[in-house]
């Protein structure tokens, strides 16, 4: 078995807040591989958005990671503390080095009044010892890849100017441009039409296999998941609640959470089929419920509904390491 | 014989633009040509991508944006109303029995108010209760029917969750017992879990109290499940139309075929066989001639870059613009 590229074990990351501390991401481990989509699901509020800045260190200064987590990142048989990282200059590393992030909103993620070709050119003039001719070269040529018509003529262009689709392609090339080990991708493609979200995910699943990279892919969207992702991990209220294959999440979920995203999903090749909401609303993280953290809006608990209160579930590893935190497995009424 | 509550008869939308001072002013051509009927009681889907001009549509037949040519007719069996020449008057009682549900519950609610002020505030503006504790008595009614509680009321916008705040947009907009209401993409901004607790909400009243929703969505899987009429647009016509079994059973056109199968499968086996549109939506200030569509069709062919296509009757109450459907099904 191969290293796991980046290693996430035990994160706890807390709000300093003027109502106290916060809990956003609670307890959670988790491995990404070489090469490996890993999908990560939830409703928002979920903490999906803050556990993935916990890899490069972007959380607001008001953070605190618990005694206890970390971040292992291993590039070219080196091990990097993510956490410990805490000069600029050791940062680059995880900022656009070995990790990139494309964010949700491409109008906001590029700088407005610098043309997108300045963009490109100048951080990849910081991650390596490179002539900003060459810089342009490599940007033109990204641009090219990524499908931008003209890229030439795009690159002496503002953001404005990038149609959304456009826009996220561009966003790509540039994270793609440093040649890093680990994209995260953050709703890359909420955004966006149906039918330009299908040209960006085909874009992304064909850099993977060019460059052998590995993704964290964030959407709330299980259709999107379901054709991108190698594994998914499904997340609610700063917990891991299941992890898996994306066929044994999909098609096997062991959660009664991932179910009940699963059934609120408007299926086209069942019209007939209820839409089936998950009750309720997901609790502030500033009340988190005792016990399993999804007993408030669980609606299969039944006669354990009083050990789901007050216990906290522990993992239930099934075959091909499927995890899933719920009493409920625990108790082998699931497989 | 089918009873239409509201009908677009050749409507086009225009914005005119500033011009550059010579030549002729640009015009955005966001609506052209449109005929569509939606039938009392129904619950009707418009799709289509951004830029479509599906939310202009839904403007025009609220008289929230300018008819440019063509009409829109509305007819209750209370009242006829023609919205391109409609009077003062008759404009004020047609508020009453047309609202809009918008897209974004937490742009659309004053943070200022309380939610029974929120919900009140149309039946005062209209004048359509003359106390106050007929107000008080109509907000209750229409609050329970949207599952918030007495206790809701007293509070502001900024207490409530998502999904929440979509219902109370929702309870405004029935409070003055309106016929038709253009629900645009009012559950777009909604987790999946929140997004099918309002869409079984809006069938709920659609079912218990009869009035006629215009659902307008980019989601065509979102459509599929809450409409009994679909019509598909793109930059600025409609292009196929149908009852939602006869569309998705037979697809006649070739946008609405890549719109389907764009939508990503939940079937993890069943990757990457997605028919893919290649390129973007035209600007609607310079749509290419003959069919808007024919630039990013896999099918076109020199007839379509040419010839508008006829708006035609492919089986009972089943309309496609393309000339080549037969042959590309």
């Amino acid at each position: 078995m191969t290293r796991p590229l980046i290693s996430v074990k035990d994160l706890t990351l807390r709000f300093k807040t003027d109502e106290g501390l916060v809990t956003a991401v609670n307890n959670v481990s988790f491995d990404i591989a070489p090469g490996e989509v890993l999908g990560l699901v939830g409703e928002s509020g979920s903490g999906k958005s803050v556990t993935a800045k916990s890899l490069m260190m972007l959380n607001a200064e008001n953070s605190v990671y618990d005694e206890g987590s970390s971040i292992t990142l291993n590039v070219d048989g080196k091990d990097y503390d993510v956490l410990s990282l805490r000069r600029p200059a050791e940062q680059m590393i995880i900022r656009g080095g070995a990790i990139s992030m494309i964010f949700q909103e491409p109008m906001a993620s590029f700088a407005p009044a610098i043309t997108i070709g300045e963009q490109m050119v100048e951080q990849l003039m910081i991650h390596s010892s490179i002539t900003r001719s060459q810089a342009r070269d490599i940007s033109v040529e990204m641009l090219t890849r990524v499908g931008i018509p003209e890229p030439a003529e795009r690159f002496g262009q503002y953001a404005f100017e990038f149609s959304g689709g456009m826009r996220q392609r561009a966003m790509i090339a540039m994270a793609l441009s440093t040649k890093p080990r680990l994209l995260i991708a953050d709703e890359p493609t909420t955004a966006l039409d149906v039918t330009i979200q299908a040209q960006v995910i085909d874009l992304m699943k064909d850099l993977v296999d060019e460059f052998h990279m590995s993704i964290l892919f964030i959407t709330h969207d299980l259709g999107v998941i379901a054709q991108t992702a190698d594994r998914v991990a499904v997340m609610y209220l700063g917990n891991l609640v299941e992890t898996g294959t994306v066929r044994q999440v999909i098609n096997t979920p062991s959660h009664p959470y991932t179910r009940g995203l699963l059934n609120s999903l408007p299926k086209l090749d069942d019209l007939d089929a209820p839409l089936t909401p998950v009750p309720g609303d997901i609790p502030s993280p500033l009340d988190r419920p005792t016990g399993c953290v999804f007993h408030t809006r669980c609606v299969e608990s039944g006669e354990i509904a009083e050990r789901c209160r007050s216990e906290i579930p522990g993992t239930t590893i099934g075959a091909d390491d499927h995890r899933v935190d719920c009493h409920l497995a625990s108790a082998g009424d699931q497989a | 014989m089918r009873d239409i509550l509201i009908r677009a008869n050749n409507l086009s939308v225009h914005f005119p633009l500033r011009g550059l001072g010579f030549g002729e002013r640009p015009v955005v051509r966001a609506c052209e040509g449109i005929n569509i009927e939606i039938e009392k009681g129904s619950f009707f889907g418009l799709v289509g991508e951004s830029g479509s001009g599906k939310t202009t549509l839904g403007r025009a037949m609220l008289k929230a944006a300018p008819i440019s040519h063509g009409e829109v007719l509305y007819s209750d069996g209370e009242v006829n109303y023609s919205l391109g020449n409609i009077q003062k008057h008759e404009l004020k009682d047609y508020r009453k029995r047309a609202q809009l549900i918008f897209q974004d519950p937490y742009a659309a609610l004053s943070p200022r108010m309380t939610v029974r002020d929120i919900i009140a505030e149309p039946l005062e503006v209209m004048g359509i209760t003359s106390s106050r504790d007929e107000t008080d008595a109509r907000v209750r009614e229409i609050a329970a029917m949207c599952r918030l509680n007495l206790e809701h009321l007293r509070r502001f916008p900024h207490a409530f969750s998502g999904g929440q705040r979509q219902r109370i947009s929702i309870a405004r907009a029935l409070v003055s017992g309106p016929k038709f209401i253009v629900a645009d993409e009012s559950v777009a901004a909604l987790d999946v879990s929140i997004q099918a607790d309002v869409l079984n909400l809006l069938n709920k009243i659609q079912q218990e109290s009869g009035i006629t929703f215009l659902f307008i969505s980019h989601d065509l899987s979102v459509i599929a499940h809450t409409c009994d009429f679909v019509a598909v647009m793109y930059l600025g016509q409609i292009v196929e139309s149908a009852p939602t079994r006869k569309l998705f059973d037979e697809t006649w056109h070739p946008y609405t075929r890549a719109l389907l199968s764009a939508i990503p499968s939940l079937d993890p086996d069943v990757r990457g066989n997605a028919q893919k549109l290649e390129g973007e939506i035209p600007s609607p200030i310079n749509p290419p001639p003959g069919c808007r569509f024919n630039t990013r069709c896999p099918h076109a062919q020199d007839r379509c870059r040419s010839e508008v296509p006829e708006w035609r009757e492919m089986s009972s109450g089943h309309h496609v613009a393309c000339h080549f459907a037969e042959d590309l099904a």
